[in-house]
């Protein structure tokens, strides 16, 4: 057809806004593509390895080492399989500790990536971990003195999120790492050696009462389920929690930028309304017109699906990337994501924008030729019902044309205060995030956590501590119906732990009551003055206490009480306590089943922040470019519609500035108010976010807007205001006398 | 192919009031001829027009064309109806702004099975060296000329020219008047033309007057005169 010409022309002339809501297609696109497909190569390669190597249902580190004849039984009475293994923590270099398992062969069995399962004298491990440590196979690293080959890189199902310790929040590949080996190799390495008894079951569900037959039998220093391990859960978790954003986002972006094709359509059919009717009177049907009108929609829905996919699919490269050094997943099936992405990703777009535009073009269609060709009611002929407000009449000529403009072009409005107020929201989420790292740093590690080091005894320990040393007695518990915490029994006085609630310290309020951490406080639902019951796992004890505070601890779900209660608590002896904080870097020794280096932590989180940067970055990036195109696209139209009264006002020898002041900055106000009104909805949306978050994660970001916040997002959002303005003057500029008498003549 | 209108109503409701745009038009339209429809603003002329070319509805009556009752006809039919017989020219031209000459033909073109030859009408309407150019390249006669080519290439039967003279100067308006009677003797099409201007029903074969919606006087001329020689008002 020939009419399909005018398409392309039109475009071409009117390119900026079609540019513009072309780009907000493909961010949509592509950041739905990117993050799902991302997201779904982790969940693919998450569930081959879990099912296909057999990842524990849960494992206990035993005291003792275990009789196989012992497990055998066991592994018949509660139709589970169980098997042992042991490891040692080994240093590499200065910095870095290496954690060697035995090769399991029924459960979390090794997947040997590159390279050889490793023979006596050899090992495999981790390969991120060889990359930040500059390991290559074949090479020989020294451990203790022992030369030993890299015989190839091992992931291992337990250890797909590796962190040292169960409450560490970030990795670092870099200080830690696994790696395995045969029992003969690890035998011949000095340390200490821990006993694990890993367990599967066909469900995934722990045995009824195995834990408690099996700690009759040996002492058990720890059991963890898969459900609260977070070295597994960490990338469900992951997996799920980006489900929202991954729909969410795009969702937002695709519908604003539908809406603003929409918006570019009805202007077009409303300038092209004597067009139609003309080609309705020559004899065009109305299908024929209909599908005309849908080769904008066409034109750009396949160019903004086409181009976000393509943007997309190379996105994802980067991302999963990002993934791979976060969670060791060994690359287990061909194709990782799903090719539902790609047609979801075409398909619903297109399909929307079609269906969309095809409804507004009917609306048009079902006009009368004849009434097409007459020239519209001029729009002054009909009054919004917000000018008949009475406000609307007051003031003078310039207050009553901009509030004009204001009331007539209400749909105009809506979408300048919403396209600002996404913007703001996605500027303040980075904001928010970037922020919060550090916060979490400086609260949890450098306020509250004063000492350098944790020690954590394999057993209750009676003596005197060191000088300088604060011992205290921890337990894991069970708060209300089922929620697992960490129970510390401190010593009020101690200055190596300062629970603080903004700048008050609660260590005083202990004497009253408990205090607990953010994430158990959202949880359970409890504030200071609730009451909450604890029930000891082991010895099914029970305890009420009273909550005296919360505590500005972001990480975990922990429960603070004086030493003395909860040692009674425990049945534990008076002056017993199971670990201590030091500032004295601690000995090794046999009784020591862990040690917390907190720099170690502190480190951690900084190499990270680096990702948080760049995606912060990438956030602003993305609501700036968003805001610009929404708000340059709406003043354009703006300036587009209102062109007769502007050359009007020119001709009446107003300067370019007044007429600009007069026609656009009518939008300022609206503007600073859609941007004040999203702080506040960005804060509380992210709040919302984190809090049902943190039942899977253990851990809460702090979602405080600070003032730099609200000052820098402003700017970012004026200027970005500003420059949409500066875009849409130069389109004032040409708008000439002429024009205008054309248009009255028409 | 003939015109027969028959006892035509046509009422519009404008508020409080009731316009009765048509009232009882009767009325004969032979084949291959002009006819001039005259008559002061307001009289009917465009609604009688519009309701002959099928854009416009009536409340009672009939009109025939090519063996169509058009007020029995569903609106795709109708627009079938004007795919097929009608061809359009507007006081304002309405052509594409964002297509060349050439191509405003074109879309008329399109329309038709049987499409009179593009450079043929083109020299014919003396618009051919000008076939690349734009709509706003181009005087509003030229427009016009344009105009006449898109409904002329699709061979329809009948052209319906409502004031395709208003816009123009009397030289251009004479060279337009000129064309539209060369088509007339060349294709054999039925031209009306809706008018202001008295002295254009002199170069018509036939002259319907209209005035408050009814058809007042209908004369037929045997030996119309030249358009060149039309007394221009
Ligand atoms: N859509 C409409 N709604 C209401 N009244 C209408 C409508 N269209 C035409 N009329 C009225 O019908 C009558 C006939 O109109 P018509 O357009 O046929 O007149 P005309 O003879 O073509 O006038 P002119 O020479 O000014 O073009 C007029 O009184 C006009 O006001
Ligand atoms: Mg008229």
């Amino acid at each position: 057809m020939i009419l399909r010409k005018t398409i392309f022309r039109t475009i071409k002339e009117k390119k900026f806004q079609y540019a513009g809501v072309i780009v907000l297609l493909v961010l949509a696109v592509m950041l739905y593509v990117s993050l799902s497909m991302a997201i779904s190569t982790l969940e693919e390669r998450n569930n081959a390895f879990t099912d296909e190597y057999k990842q524990e249902s849960f494992h206990l580190v035993a005291g003792q080492d275990l009789e196989t004849q012992q497990m055998e039984e066991w592994e018949r009475a509660y139709d589970v399989t169980l098997e042992k293994r042991f490891s040692k923590d080994v240093e590499l270099g200065e910095e870095s500790t290496l954690r060697l398992f035995t090769i399991t062969e029924d459960v979390n069995r090794p997947y040997i990536g590159e390279g050889s399962m490793p023979k006596t004298g050899e090992i495999a491990v981790a390969e991120v971990f060889a990359t930040e440590n500059e390991i290559e196979l074949g090479d020989s690293v020294d451990i203790g003195g022992e030369p030993l080959k890299v015989s190839g890189f091992v992931y291992l199902p337990d250890y797909i999120y590796m962190i040292k310790r169960q409450t560490d929040l970030l990795n670092n590949p870099e200080q830690f790492g696994i790696g395995i080996t045969n029992e003969r190799t690890l035998d011949n390495l000095g340390g200490a050696k821990q006993v694990q008894l890993l367990g599967w079951t066909e469900n995934g569900k722990i045995p009824d009462g195995i834990q408690t037959e099996i700690s009759q039998e040996v002492p058990v220093l720890q059991f963890v389920s898969s459900g609260e391990n977070a070295r597994i859960q960490f990338v469900e978790s992951e997996i799920e929690g980006s489900q929202t954003l991954i729909t969410t986002l795009p969702l937002f972006i695709l519908a604003l930028s539908i809406a603003m094709v929409l918006m570019l359509m009805k202007r077009r059919l409303e300038l092209q309304r004597k067009e139609i009717g003309t080609l309705m009177a020559l004899g065009y049907r109305k299908k024929e017109l209909r599908n005309h009108y849908l080769g904008y929609a066409w034109f750009i829905g396949l160019t903004g699906t086409g181009l976000g996919l393509l943007a997309g699919a190379g996105f994802s490269v980067p991302l999963s990337n990002i993934y791979a050094d976060f969670f060791n997943l060994p690359p287990l099936s061909m194709f990782d994501w799903d090719p539902m992405i790609l047609v979801i990703g075409l398909l619903i777009p297109l399909a929307l924008l079609l269906a969309l535009t095809a409804f507004v073009i009917s609306r048009t269609l079902r006009t009368e030729p004849l009434t097409l060709l007459r020239p519209k009611e001029m729009a002054s002929g009909k009054k919004s019902w917000l000018e008949k407000l009475p406000f609307m009449n007051r003031g003078s000529f310039t207050t009553k044309f901009r509030l004009r403009l204001l009331a007539r072009n209400k749909a105009r409005s809506l979408y300048i205060f919403i396209g600002v107020m996404f913007s703001t929201v996605l500027l303040l989420f980075g904001f928010i995030a970037f922020h919060s790292m550090e916060r979490l740093v400086t609260t949890t590690y450098e306020d509250i956590q004063t000492y350098d080091y944790a020690v954590y005894y394999s057993t209750l320990q009676t003596e005197q501590t060191e000088e300088g040393a604060s011992p205290f007695s921890m337990a894991e518990i069970t708060v209300g119906e089922d929620t697992k915490a960490n129970l510390y029994g401190i010593q009020p006085d101690t200055s190596y732990i300062q629970l603080k609630s903004d700048e008050e310290t609660l260590n005083p309020e202990l004497s009253e009551g408990a205090v607990i951490s953010r994430p158990l406080a959202i949880i359970t639902g409890a504030t200071a003055g609730d009451e909450l019951t604890i029930t000891n796992g082991i010895s099914e004890n029970e305890l009420t206490v009273e909550i005296a505070g919360v505590a500005d601890l972001f990480i975990g779900n922990a429960l603070y009480l004086p030493k003395d209660q909860v040692n009674e608590f425990l049945g534990y002896p008076q002056e017993a306590y199971t670990a201590v904080w030091q500032d004295g870097e601690p000995q090794m020794s046999d009784r020591v089943f862990l040690v917390e280096d907190k720099q170690e932590v502190i480190d951690s989180f900084e190499s990270t922040s680096g990702a948080t940067r760049n995606t912060v970055a990438g956030m602003a990036v993305v609501a700036v470019v968003i805001g610009m195109i929404v708000l340059t696209l709406l003043t354009n139209l703006i300036v587009e519609e209102n062109s007769p009264s502007i050359s009007l006002f020119k001709v009446m020898g107003y300067h370019e500035n007044e007429v600009s002041k007069l026609v656009l900055n009518v939008y300022t106000p609206l503007v600073i108010l859609s941007y004040f009104l999203s702080v506040p909805i960005a804060q509380m949306s992210l709040e919302q976010t984190m809090n049902t978050l943190v039942e899977e994660t253990g851990f809460l970001f702090p979602t405080d807007v600070v003032w730099w916040m609200v000052v820098v997002g402003f700017l970012t959002i004026v200027f970005t205001y500003w420059m949409s303005l500066m875009l849409s003057k130069r389109k004032l500029k040409h708008v000439s006398l002429q024009e205008a008498l054309k248009k009255q003549q028409d | 192919m003939a015109i027969h209108v028959k006892e035509v109503h046509k009422k519009y409701q404008s508020g409080e009031v009731q316009i009765h745009a048509l009232r009882d038009a009767t009325l004969e339209i032979p084949d291959h001829k002009i006819v001039a429809i005259l008559g002061p603003s307001g009289s009917g002329k465009s609604t009688l027009l519009n309701v002959i070319g099928g854009i416009d509805r009536y409340d009672s009556g009939s009109i025939l064309i090519a063996g169509q009752q058009l007020e029995t006809l569903k609106d795709h039919q109708l627009t079938d109806f004007r795919r097929k017989y009608a061809g359009f020219i507007f006081q304002q031209y309405n052509l594409i702004p964002a297509l060349t000459v050439q191509e405003n033909v074109e879309v008329g073109k399109e329309l038709s099975e049987r499409p009179l030859d593009m450079e043929d009408i083109l020299t014919k309407v003396g618009m051919w060296d000008k076939r690349e150019k734009f709509p706003f390249q181009l005087s509003g006669g030229e427009q016009q000329r344009v105009a006449i080519a898109r409904a002329l290439i699709k061979n329809p039967e009948f052209l319906l020219c409502d004031e395709p003279t208003g816009a123009l100067d009397e030289e251009t308006g004479k060279k337009i008047l000129a064309l539209l009677k060369y088509v007339n003797e060349t294709y054999g099409t039925t031209v009306l033309i809706i008018t202001h201007n008295q002295g254009i029903g002199e170069m018509a074969h036939k002259v319907i007057k209209m005035s408050s919606g009814e058809i007042v006087e209908s004369i037929d001329h045997e030996h119309p005169i030249d358009p060149e020689k039309v007394t221009w008002s």
